[in-house]
């Protein structure tokens, strides 16, 4: 696996965040996957022919992860495509700051204090409404080629 | 019902002016909200019947005549226990007078309203009525009938005994919540009593009009009346005749074919058999009813050109339609006179219709010209009819007095005009070629479909297989050009695909039956028709891309594959009788024209190995097309299981011995000799060749994984010699070593796993096998190992290239733990378990990649359910010991955790993963508690084991609080939650005892929850964990013990306010659901039986309950019946109050008879 990880470091973009080529045939629902340069979720794959007797091509319908818009992509099956590189890490939630910002406890002991809270109202809501009521949360942040969002929070406190 | 007072009067004027503005108001949608409740309020008053009959004949307004019927059954049938018997006849005649009287309105709907509601209320009071009463109502109708009245209240007449037969029959009856049982005693006497003399009326009111229409020139109004007597003989005869048939199976004779309608015919459904029984005898067949039918049709035909008449004119198709349900006619109703009797009855019809469809050219080409193709199709529709019930020699014979060629023939003319003319259109949509393609494909399947074992019903007659083989040739023909034409086309309409390709299957595989009719001409053209293709395609090579070829060799190769073999559905397929006994005189095997015609096709699929050709010729769909027929014929003659019956008759030795020999030698060519492993080899390399080399083409690995590999190593016998081949040898290896198998769809590595364990299980001993599957799964072991002992593991893992090793060696593992069999169960154990620690750190650490977990849950499921039945004492501790420990890390990762996205199908994916993660684990605690039933293990019962019941415990409480009342929303996480619950409960209820109260507590709220479940299935099993938790109560304290000990006494909350125990609460909540709710009929059993004990255990609470359900009623008659109905409930029949089967059975009773209350 050593020389393909050399070839992926080659490509990767400025950040820390990267891509991975990887076989269309072998990208499962439920799966990542890169359209039109945004991280996706697979939400749909079909398979069709080029022609009767041509190859097969995949279709892919895909859920942008940050912000939510379809898209769609058609693809060679043999031929490779870009499958983002998806981390998730949780942090305690310390505090929630006024001008939408929040403070987040790291592994080491450090703050973190650069993630934005999200904007839609519900969202917003579902986050704040429990760090109201004092529980002890922690929420889950999702970060691919660049971009980080709170996917997922959880509430720790005793029981 | 009191005469209407003076103020009375205006009141009913009053009710009819508010329905009928509410009816103009719906019309025109002006307030439809307020309109509809003055509707429903009328339906739901108590005794509307005056009102109602006030507007019936009233009202100017059509609608609120017709809401006016509908309110008058909506309330009878409601109100039908309380009306005295004076009451409902009036209902009844009232009805039956009003459509008298008005028999000549204009609007034909309200006069059908108030016909149909007169035949429910009817039926809703048979069972009450005196044959007196049900004889005055019948007088007026017959009087009607024969025509006294004119030819209006005729026609009501006959109309009115059309609803009526439609409500009696099962079918098409109305709802009146009743029993079953009650509908049952309707048709059985209206069967026995009633509908052969409905018949005679409708059959003489037909023919009293008859003569008025064949003099006539135009259309007169009494064919309205003979198109409703004939609507209502068909609908007579469409009855589902059980009582006065007496075909008890004895007197199956060989001609009634009623066997083969239940079994063999698994496309008739057009086609139902009509079987009334011999008390029909003189009114259909011996009192010229028939030859009237085919007259009046006859002299219809005359008349098409004449005005009012035309070939699709009501009558006419009524006509026709009866003439086809004569041709279904069978059973009993003939005498057993070897079918002499049968035989002139379909002559009689076949003569009668034959010039519907014959000529054939000539009948093709008008309906070209544009005549109506109509008739035509009724005319193939009765010769399926006719194939349905006789054999393919008799069959052929009835044409044969009338015309000089048998009637195979003709079907095979007609059929062959119908393709030509296919042939000829060649456009997307269904045309009436199509449709009577469909048909006479059904004819022949009807004719060809082996009648018994022995399949002497499908051999046709010389003539016949002459026919069948013309017409065999023709169709190839035109599905090879068929194929030419679309070759171009891309079609890129995937649901369109899907459809055509099943109906292609079962049209495919009524071209077989015709091949095998005629087999001796059908293999040879196919083999010819190869040979030209291959050499063609060898002559084209690098010059042309041959794609028209290649559909061709496409649709021969799924032709071929149906005629020479059978699909095994799961079993090992015969080789087909046809070809079993044909070739008698065709002793050399290798001349057989079977053994040739594969033998062609698999040295062109070897072909395919080679890299040039492959990229030429061997396109994917190709390939799928070479991989299906493989996995199809090696099923029924790769290395057969040799079982060659002795033949029991000795009468013709001489045939027998050589038609034994030819089969022996067909099958033994691909034997277990060196022929057949040559093959077997060609078949392991072609597989490898689609797996490999075939990049991205999921289909055609699929269809190699499901198909071809798993069909393989099914067969024992087959899986010995597997691994003595350096191919399969090689796969192996690939599987374990090479990347691009890797690259296959993870779901078909899991099947190629499975498949190499299963192949495994054939080798000699056990210990080799064993040592095979070490082998073939060591790669993966290894893997997980090295990759979550990584240091820096929790890092990379999130990378794609990780996570997708991991998922594939995940799928493996799961393909090769399903594949566990007694004998390697010993390899396979180990592998879980060392695989243990890397399982659990997975899930650590892939916590949020629910595709990942999902993965690993199910390959823990696999593996302990075939595992657990086999463990040692020690080793089901550890197994139980792990999968607590994976419960509790699941649990720990997902309790609590809101997703949040913007997009709601993401959030409404994430919960589907949630779902499938949930059904996942509880059926992990489902295998787990199958270790008490079935266990294999070598311990003795003193070994002090595992408790099953609370491990299982443990995990449900793990589980429980995992699964939201959101998440029963998905059915079968729901059936599984509620299956384990009570199968716990059922089974363990002692364990339930020793539960702490918040447990328990939980675990009966989820019941409470259960009881008022849409799902009747789902309340059953709540029922059924009622019945045991109070029955163990119940049995436990009467011999002194504890039973549910505080559980079911009720205990001082914290704040000092006594709770009810929880046997009282369910009493409570059992009789608020039987009393006041609606529930399904099929739950009372299992109500009585959860009641019984119930009442047994609280019986105080249980009296105090009736009490005050008395009270609360006020009206008297009602409050007496109920009183009644409580009383008898618990002392009637013996009752007593012990929980033994027979005081289960009383109470059930019982209880069915409270319903009626």
């Amino acid at each position: 696996m050593s020389d393909e990880e050399h070839h992926f470091e080659s490509k990767a973009d400025a950040g820390a965040s990267k891509t991975y080529p990887q076989q269309a045939g072998t990208i499962r629902k439920n799966g990542y996957i890169v359209i039109k340069g945004r991280p996706c979720k697979v939400v749909e794959v079909s398979t069709s022919k080029t022609g009767k007797h041509g190859h097969a091509k995949c279709h892919f319908v895909g859920i942008d992860i940050f912000t939510a818009k379809k898209l769609e992509d058609i693809v060679p099956s043999s031929h490779n495509c870009d499958v983002p590189h998806v981390n998730r890490t949780d942090y305690q939630l310390i505090d929630i700051s006024e001008d939408g910002f929040v403070s987040l406890l790291t592994e080491n002991g450090n703050t973190k204090d650069d993630l934005r809270l999200p904007t839609d109202e519900n969202l917003l809501s579902q986050i704040k409404d429990g760090f109201g009521e004092g529980k002890d949360l922690v929420v889950s942040v999702m970060s691919a080629m660049g971009e980080e969002q709170i996917c997922a929070l959880k509430d720790i406190g005793p029981k | 019902m009191q005469g209407p007072g003076s103020n009375g009067l205006a009141q009913l004027q009053a009710t009819m002016h508010a329905v009928e503005l509410a009816c103009t108001s719906i019309q025109m949608h002006i307030n439809p909200a307020a309109a509809e409740a003055t509707l429903l309020s009328l339906r739901s008053t108590p005794q509307p019947y005056q009102a109602c009959q006030f507007i019936l004949e009233n009202s100017q307004v059509p609608i609120a005549r017709f809401q006016a019927a509908a309110a008058i059954r909506d309330a009878a049938i409601r109100e039908w226990g309380f009306l005295i018997a004076d009451d409902k006849r009036s209902l009844i005649s009232f009805c039956l007078c009003f459509v008298m009287q008005h028999a000549s309105s204009p609007e034909g709907y309200v006069l059908a309203k108030v016909s149909s509601v007169a035949a429910q209320l009817m039926k809703r009071g048979w069972l009450d009525f005196t044959a007196v009463e049900k004889e005055a109502f019948f007088n007026q109708v017959n009087q009607a009938i024969l025509g006294i009245h004119g030819i209006d209240v005729q026609f009501i007449g006959v109309n009115f005994l059309e609803s009526l037969v439609s409500e009696f029959s099962p079918s098409t009856s109305s709802a009146m919540g009743l029993p079953r049982e009650f509908h049952e005693q309707c048709w059985r006497s209206l069967e026995i009593d009633f509908l052969k003399t409905f018949y005679t009326w409708a059959r003489n009111a037909a023919i009293s009009v008859t003569n008025r229409i064949i003099e006539s020139n135009s259309e007169v109004p009494e064919v309205k009346v003979c198109n409703a007597a004939l609507r209502l003989m068909l609908q007579i005869l469409n009855w589902d005749f059980r009582y006065n048939s007496n075909s008890t199976k004895s007197s199956i004779n060989v001609f009634s074919a009623v066997a083969r309608h239940d079994t063999d015919s698994p496309r008739g459904s057009e086609c139902t058999l009509v079987q009334p029984g011999p008390a029909w005898r003189d009114v259909l067949i011996s009192s010229g009813h028939i030859g009237w039918l085919l007259s009046l049709y006859a002299a219809l035909r005359q008349k098409f050109s004449c005005e009012g008449y035309w070939i699709d004119c009501p009558i006419a198709v009524s006509a026709r339609k009866l003439i086809l349900q004569f041709c279904s006619l069978t059973g009993t109703i003939f005498l057993s006179d070897n079918g002499k009797m049968h035989e002139h009855h379909l002559l009689q019809l076949l003569s009668g219709m034959i010039d519907w469809i014959d000529p054939p050219d000539t009948v093709s080409k008008s309906i070209e010209c544009g005549k109506s193709e109509s008739e035509m199709l009724d005319g193939c529709r009765a010769l399926l009819a006719i194939a349905n019930v006789t054999t393919p020699f008799v069959f052929d014979q009835l044409l044969k007095s009338i015309r000089p060629f048998g009637a195979l023939t003709l079907l095979s003319t007609l059929m062959c005009e119908v393709i030509k003319a296919l042939m000829m259109s060649n456009t997307e949509e269904e045309t009436w070629s199509w449709v009577a393609r469909d048909i006479l494909l059904d004819t022949w399947t009807a004719l060809l479909v082996p009648f018994d074992s022995s399949g002497g019903k499908s051999m046709l007659p010389p003539e016949g297989v002459n026919a069948a083989g013309n017409l065999f040739a023709l169709i190839v023909e035109s599905e090879l050009k068929a194929a030419v034409s679309s070759a171009l086309t891309d079609d890129d309409d995937d649901d369109y695909l899907h459809t055509s390709i099943s109906a292609m299957d079962e049209r495919l595989s009524s071209y077989a039956l015709i091949a095998r009719g005629a087999i001796h001409v059908a293999i040879p053209l196919l083999t010819r028709l190869f040979s030209e293709r291959f050499v063609r395609l060898d002559q084209g090579r690098g010059v042309i891309y041959p794609t028209e070829i290649l559909e061709e060799v496409y649709s021969l190769l799924l032709i071929a594959g149906h005629v020479v073999a059978d699909e095994g559905e799961g079993e090992t397929p015969l080789v087909p009788y046809a070809i079993q006994t044909y070739f008698a005189d065709n002793i050399e095997a290798d001349k057989h024209p079977v053994i040739v015609l594969s033998s062609s096709i698999i040295r062109f699929a070897e072909k395919s190995l080679d890299a040039e050709l492959r990229a030429l010729v061997f396109s994917p769909r190709l390939m799928e097309a070479v991989v299906w027929f493989l996995a199809r014929w090696s099923h029924t003659y790769l290395m057969h299981p040799e079982e060659i019956k002795e033949g029991n008759s000795a009468h013709d030795q001489d045939h027998q011995l050589r038609l034994l020999q030819t089969r022996k030698g067909l099958l033994n060519f691909f034997g277990e000799g060196i022929q057949g492993r040559l093959v077997l080899d060609i078949i392991v390399r072609i597989s490898i060749t689609t797996l490999m080399s075939y990049p991205g083409e999921k289909n055609l690995q699929a269809l190699t994984c499901y198909r071809l590999l798993h069909a393989l190593v099914q067969h024992k016998h087959i899986c010995v010699h597997l691994f003595s081949l350096d191919s399969w040898r090689n796969l192996a290896h690939a599987f374990a070593n090479e990347k691009s198998l890797l690259l296959l769809n993870t779901a078909h590595q899991r099947s190629l796993a499975q498949t190499l364990v299963h192949s495994a299980s054939g080798l000699m001993n056990s210990d080799a096998s064993n040592l095979c599957i070490r082998d073939l799964v060591g790669h993966m072991v290894t893997c997980l190992g090295e990759l979550s002992g990584k240091d820096d593991f929790k890092i990379v893992a999130q990378q794609p290239d990780i996570i997708l090793m991991v998922s594939c060696m995940l799928e493996r593992l799961r393909g090769a733990a399903s594949a566990s069999e007694p004998r390697t169960q010993k390899a396979i154990y180990e592998l879980g378990l060392s695989v243990m620690n890397p399982v659990l750190v997975l899930l650590e650490v892939y916590k949020h990649e629910s595709a990942v977990v999902y993965l690993l849950l199910k390959f823990v499921v696999a593996w302990v359910n075939g595992q657990i039945a086999f463990l040692e004492a020690g080793e089901t501790a550890v197994v139980v010991d792990f999968c607590m420990r994976l419960l509790q890390l699941y649990s720990s990762h997902n309790i609590g955790k809101i997703s949040l996205s913007l997009s709601s199908s993401l959030l409404s994916e994430a919960k589907t993963e949630k779902y499938k993660d949930l059904r996942a684990l509880l059926q992990l605690l489902s295998s787990l508690c199958s270790k008490d039933l079935i266990d294999f293990s070598s311990d003795s019962i003193e070994t002090q084991g595992t408790d099953i019941s609370q491990v299982v415990y443990f995990g449900l409480h793990i589980v429980t609080p995992l699964i939201s009342l959101d998440l029963l929303k998905y059915p079968k996480l729901c059936h599984d939650f509620f299956s384990l619950l009570s199968h716990l409960l059922e089974v363990y209820p002692d364990t339930v005892a020793q539960l702490n109260s918040e447990a328990f507590a939980h675990i009966l709220g989820t019941l409470d929850f259960g009881l008022h479940h849409q799902d009747t299935e789902v309340v059953d099993m709540c029922l059924r964990a009622l019945k045991a938790l109070a029955s163990y109560h119940y049995n436990e304290t009467g011999s002194g013990r504890t039973g549910l000990g505080l559980h079911a006494s009720g205990i001082m909350d914290p704040g000092g306010n006594f709770q009810e125990g929880i046997l009282s609460r369910f009493l409570h909540s059992l009789l608020q659901l039987l009393l006041f709710e609606d529930y399904s009929p099929d739950l009372v059993s299992s109500a009585a039986d959860a009641l019984l004990p119930l009442i047994l255990c609280e019986q105080g609470l249980y009296q105090r309950l009736g009490k005050e359900l008395l009270e609360r009623q006020t009206n008297p008659t009602l409050k007496s019946r109920l009183a009644n109905a409580l009383e008898s409930l618990t002392s009637t029949n013996q009752l007593s109050s012990t929980l033994d089967r027979i005081n289960y059975q009383r109470f059930r009773k019982n209880l069915i008879w409270y319903r009626r209350f």
